[in-house]
C-alpha cells in the first residue's frame, strides 16, 4: 500500500464503525451456515454407517451360536456352520499380509530413503499408486494366469492375490511415514557414524512405526473382506481343507454363496458371515488404536 | 596423503585470495587439530565456499560466523562429511586431520563421524529412551559389557550437564524431557563416542535464554578436552564462548582471528561492518 491513499496526520485512517460491524455480522452468518454444513455432512455419512451396523447385527445375531464357530458348512437345511471359512479366512488374510508386509515395507524403504527423485523410484511409485485402486478382480485374474491355471485353484493362490492387494498399500504408508520423519533426524543418526541402513532401521522405522503399523493394519482390514480376487484363486471349500495346494473357503466367498441363495438358513449364515468381518476388522482397528496411543 | 582430488581444483582468481592471505595469519593460535587448505564446495554447479583455508586449534572454541548464506554451515558439514548424504555435493582441497585429507574419497566416513561428532540446530532426540539415546552411538562403535555402558551413559551425561536431571529417569522417553535438555541430551550423545572434535551448528537458537546459558557454560567446560567448532549468529555467544573467531561473506573467509582481536580491532572493512550490525 502506498502512503498516498492514507490521509495525512499521525492518527490514520478513522474505521466506520458501521461498515465494520455489518462485515463482522456477515462473517458470522457465513460461520453458522458452513457450520450447519458441516455437522449435517457428519450426520449423514454417520447415519449410513451406522444404518450398515445396526442392519448387520439386527440380521445376523439371530443366526450367531456356538455352531457357527464348531460346524463345517453343510448343505441347505442340515444345520452348518462357518468353520471352515473362517479359518480358511484367517489363514489366507495372514499369509497375505505375512508376504505382502515385508515387501511393502521395504518398497516403500527404498522410495523414501533411497529412490527420490530418481526415474526408477517414480515409475516405482507410479506402478505402486496404479496397483492401488486396480479393481481387485483384476488382481484376481492376474493370479489366476500365473498360479492357478495348469496348477489347479488353491488356498496359497488366495492368499498371493490377498498379498498383491497389501503391498501397494503398504507401500504407501510405509513411504508417506517415513517422509514425515524430518531430514535433522536421519543427519543425527548419520553424524554418531552410523551407516545408513542402520539410521534407517534404528531410527527411522522406530521413529515411524505406529504410522507403518496403522497401514498394515489397514491393509489386512481391506483384504479381510474381499471377495473378488478369491474367487479365481481359492475358489472356496465346502470341507474341511487347511492345505494351501488345495482350494480353501473363505467368509467373502461363503456371504457371496449364501447370500444369494433361496436358502433360508444360508442367508442367515451369510449375514452372521458379514457380521463376523465387520466385527473382526473393527476389533483390529480398535486394538491398534489402543496399542499405538501416543505414550507419555 | 591422498591429494589426487586437489588437482582437479580450479585456478584461484583475484578475489579467492583473500581468504588464504588473511587465514594463514591464524597459526599463532596454536596447534591445529584440523587444517583446511584450498578448499572449495559445490552444491552442484553453485560454489559455496571458495577456497578456505583455515586451522582449527586443537581444544579451543573456534566460532564461526557470518550473514545467512555465507558458508560457514557448509564449512561444518564438510568436516564430518555430512555432505556425502546428498549428491550433487561434493569438496575439493585438503582437510587434514591427523596428516590424513579427511574429504578423500577412501576415508571410512562412519569411522570420521566417530571422530568428529556434531549437535544440530534443532534438538533431535532419538525415539527412544534417554539411555538409549546415548547408548546408541557408542554401540556402533564399541562393544562394552552393561556395567562399562552404564557408565559410560552417566559420563557422558554428567559431562553434558544433564546428568543430576535425568539420573531418576534414564529410561524414560527422551521426547519427554525440555528442549534444553533434550539439547544436552544431544551433547551428551555426541561426547559419547568420545569424538576429537564437537561441531555445533547453531546450537542455542532454537532455545531459550536460560537453556542458552546452560549450553555455553557447558561449552567452557568441554572445551578442555574436545576440539569445539561452533557456528552462531549471535555475535554474543561467538564474542563470549569463542577462543578463535572466523568470518565467512558469500563463501570466502575474509578474516580470522582471535575473538578478543576480532572483536575490537577487525582488520577487514566487512568484519568491521557485519559485526557491529551494519548488515547480515
Amino acid at each position: 500500500m502506498s502512503a498516498s491513499t492514507l490521509p495525512a496526520g499521525a492518527a490514520g485512517p478513522l474505521r466506520d464503525t458501521r461498515v465494520a460491524a455489518s462485515l463482522s455480522r456477515r462473517r458470522k452468518q457465513r460461520d453458522v451456515a458452513v457450520k450447519i454444513l458441516c455437522v449435517a455432512a457428519t450426520v449423514i455419512g454417520l447415519a449410513v454407517l451406522a444404518s450398515i451396523l445396526y442392519t448387520l447385527i439386527r440380521l445376523g445375531i439371530g443366526g450367531l451360536s456356538l455352531g457357527v464357530f464348531t460346524h463345517m458348512t453343510k448343505p441347505a437345511g442340515e444345520n452348518g456352520g462357518l468353520l471352515n471359512p473362517i479359518v480358511g479366512s484367517l489363514i489366507q488374510t495372514g499369509i497375505g499380509a505375512a508376504i505382502g508386509t515385508p515387501i511393502g515395507i521395504m518398497v516403500g524403504t527404498y522410495l523414501s530413503e533411497y529412490a527420490r527423485g530418481s526415474a526408477l523410484g517414480n515409475a516405482v511409485r507410479f506402478v505402486s499408486d496404479v496397483l492401488l485402486s486396480a479393481p481387485s478382480i483384476l488382481i484376481g485374474l492376474f493370479v489366476y494366469q500365473v498360479c492357478v491355471n495348469g496348477y489347479g485353484y488353491s488356498g496359497i493362490a488366495g492368499a498371493l492375490s490377498l498379498a498383491v492387494i497389501v503391498i501397494p498399500i503398504v507401500v504407501r504408508t510405509t513411504e508417506d511415514m517415513l517422509r514425515l520423519i524430518p531430514v535433522s533426524l536421519r543427519e543425527a543418526a548419520v553424524a554418531l557414524g552410523a551407516p545408513k541402513w542402520k539410521a534407517t532401521v534404528f531410527i527411522c522405522y522406530r521413529a515411524a512405526l505406529d504410522g507403518i503399523t496403522t497401514g498394515v493394519l489397514l491393509a489386512i482390514a481391506r483384504v479381510a473382506g474381499e471377495t473378488a480376487p478369491l474367487l479365481f484363486t481359492s475358489l472356496g471349500n465346502d470341507n474341511w481343507s487347511i492345505d494351501l495346494t488345495q482350494p480353501m473357503a473363505s467368509l467373502p466367498l461363503a456371504i457371496y454363496k449364501y447370500a444369494g441363495s433361496p436358502s433360508d438358513d444360508w442367508v442367515q449364515l451369510a449375514w452372521v458371515g458379514a457380521m463376523l468381518i465387520t466385527f473382526g476388522v473393527l476389533a483390529l482397528n480398535i486394538i491398534a488404536r489402543v496399542a499405538l496411543r501416543p505414550r507419555s | 596423503m591422498d591429494n589426487s582430488m586437489g588437482d582437479t581444483r580450479k585456478p584461484l582468481d583475484g578475489k579467492a585470495e583473500i581468504g588464504p592471505i588473511t587465514a594463514r595469519s591464524n597459526e599463532a593460535m596454536g596447534t591445529s587439530r584440523i587444517a583446511i587448505r584450498d578448499l572449495d564446495f559445490f552444491y552442484g554447479a553453485n560454489k559455496a565456499l571458495k577456497s578456505i583455508t583455515l586451522g582449527i586449534p586443537e581444544k579451543q572454541v573456534t566460532g564461526m560466523i557470518g550473514p545467512s548464506g555465507c558458508g560457514k554451515s557448509t564449512l561444518l558439514r564438510v568436516l564430518n562429511r555430512m555432505y556425502d548424504l546428498y549428491s550433487g555435493q561434493r569438496a575439493i582441497g585438503e582437510v587434514l586431520m591427523d596428516g590424513k585429507n579427511i574429504i578423500a574419497s577412501d576415508v571410512d566416513v562412519n569411522q570420521l563421524r566417530s571422530r568428529i561428532g556434531m549437535v544440530f540446530q534443532k534438538p533431535t532426540p532419538f525415539p527412544m529412551s534417554i539411555y538409549d539415546n546415548v547408548a546408541f552411538g557408542v554401540k556402533l562403535h564399541e562393544r562394552l559389557s552393561k556395567s562399562d555402558m552404564d557408565e559410560r551413559v552417566e559420563w557422558s551425561l554428567t559431562r553434558a550437564a544433564l546428568w543430576d536431571e535425568v539420573k531418576d529417569r534414564l529410561g524414560a522417553s527422551a521426547a519427554g524431557i525440555s528442549g534444553g535438555q533434550q539439547q544436552r541430551l544431544c551433547i551428551a550423545r555426541t561426547i559419547a563416542t568420545r569424538p576429537d572434535v564437537i561441531l555445533l551448528d547453531e546450537p542455542t537458537s532454537a532455545l531459550d535464554p536460560i537453556s542458552t546459558l546452560k549450553i555455553e557454560e557447558l561449552i567452557d567446560e568441554l572445551k578442555h578436552e574436545f576440539t569445539i567448532v561452533i557456528v552462531t549468529h549471535n555475535m554474543q555467544q561467538a564474542a563470549r564462548c569463542a577462543d578463535q573467531v572466523a568470518f565467512f561473506f558469500i563463501g570466502e573467509l575474509i578474516e580470522v582471528g582471535a575473538a578478543a582481536q576480532m572483536f575490537t580491532s577487525p582488520r577487514q572493512k566487512r568484519t568491521q561492518e557485519y559485526i557491529t550490525g551494519r548488515f547480515g
